[in-house]
């Protein structure tokens, strides 16, 4: 294995286990962003992290169905686009609370000035 | 937790609709001495339970991934048997052969497998959030 294949394949298994837990994030981003219904949180989701994650609407269904059932997400249905009504999936307070201090506790600390600083250095080399 | 679910009621509906069937057949077998057909009877029935239980259990976890070792699913299945075979012998439908203290036998020892099953459920709720393991609910 020449340093090359090494290095992707590294980039590939760190990044494999660093998604592991990522999408309740994005989700949670996309929703606090305001309302959506799937296919909107799916095209959020895809956007923001330039397409790093992706989610397929069955899977997003069955998360938000989860998350809904756990009280920190609900839905309000609207009309549709010419079709069936849908579901607008939006933080409950207790949702909010918990992304708030999730981030707080563990994405904050990406934004102090020195590691900031150290990501950019790294970045520019 | 939520308890009943959608799945819960499809397994129950075609949970009691095959014991019912299978009091039946097992009746006719007994009271006309076929043992062939006795075991026939015994080993359709599983198979049939062993199915709609995998199928609607599958199901069930899909649209909700509840953590309850299958728990409610088998206290449903043994409200429904034992309650289909109290009725049969009540409304007499039993043959000559078969004694309702058999109901009460299958009661007795399936319900001591029943309390185990949820002693485990139990002991294993801890790591669960709202019948959810802690595992499930970030991905």
């Amino acid at each position: 294995m020449n340093d090359r294949q090494l290095y992707s394949e590294l980039l590939s298994a760190w990044e494999e286990t660093y998604k592991k837990g990522q999408l309740t994030l994005w989700i949670f981003l996309s929703l606090k962003d305001g309302k959506k219904y799937v296919e909107e949180i799916k095209a959020f989701v895809e956007e923001f992290s330039n397409n790093t994650m992706t989610c397929e609407s069955q899977s997003l269904y069955r998360t938000l169905r989860k998350f809904q059932h756990l009280g920190v997400v609900d839905f309000e249905t609207g009309e549709g686009n010419k079709g069936p009504e849908r579901k607008y999936y939006y933080l409950t307070a207790l949702g909010m609370q918990l992304l708030n201090s999730f981030t707080g506790r563990n994405i904050s600390l990406f934004f102090s000035e020195k590691i900031r600083t150290l990501i950019n250095q790294e970045a520019s080399k | 937790m939520k308890i009943l679910t959608k799945n819960l009621i499809f397994f129950s509906i075609a949970f009691m609709a095959g014991a019912v069937v299978f009091r039946h057949g097992l009746s006719y077998a007994i009271g006309n001495r076929l043992h062939g057909l006795l075991w026939a009877i015994a080993g359709t029935y599983f198979l049939y339970n062993l199915l709609t239980g995998w199928f609607f259990g599958k199901r069930d976890y899909e649209s909700l991934p509840l953590f309850d070792l299958g728990f409610r699913f088998h206290f449903a299945a043994y409200l429904i048997f034992n309650l289909v075979s109290w009725g049969w012998f009540k409304f007499g439908l039993e043959s000559q052969f078969e004694h309702i203290g058999i109901v009460y036998t299958t009661a007795l020892f399936w319900g001591i497998s029943l309390v185990i099953h949820f002693i485990f459920f139990l002991a294993l709720r801890k790591e669960s959030i709202k019948g959810i393991h802690k595992e499930d609910i970030f991905e």
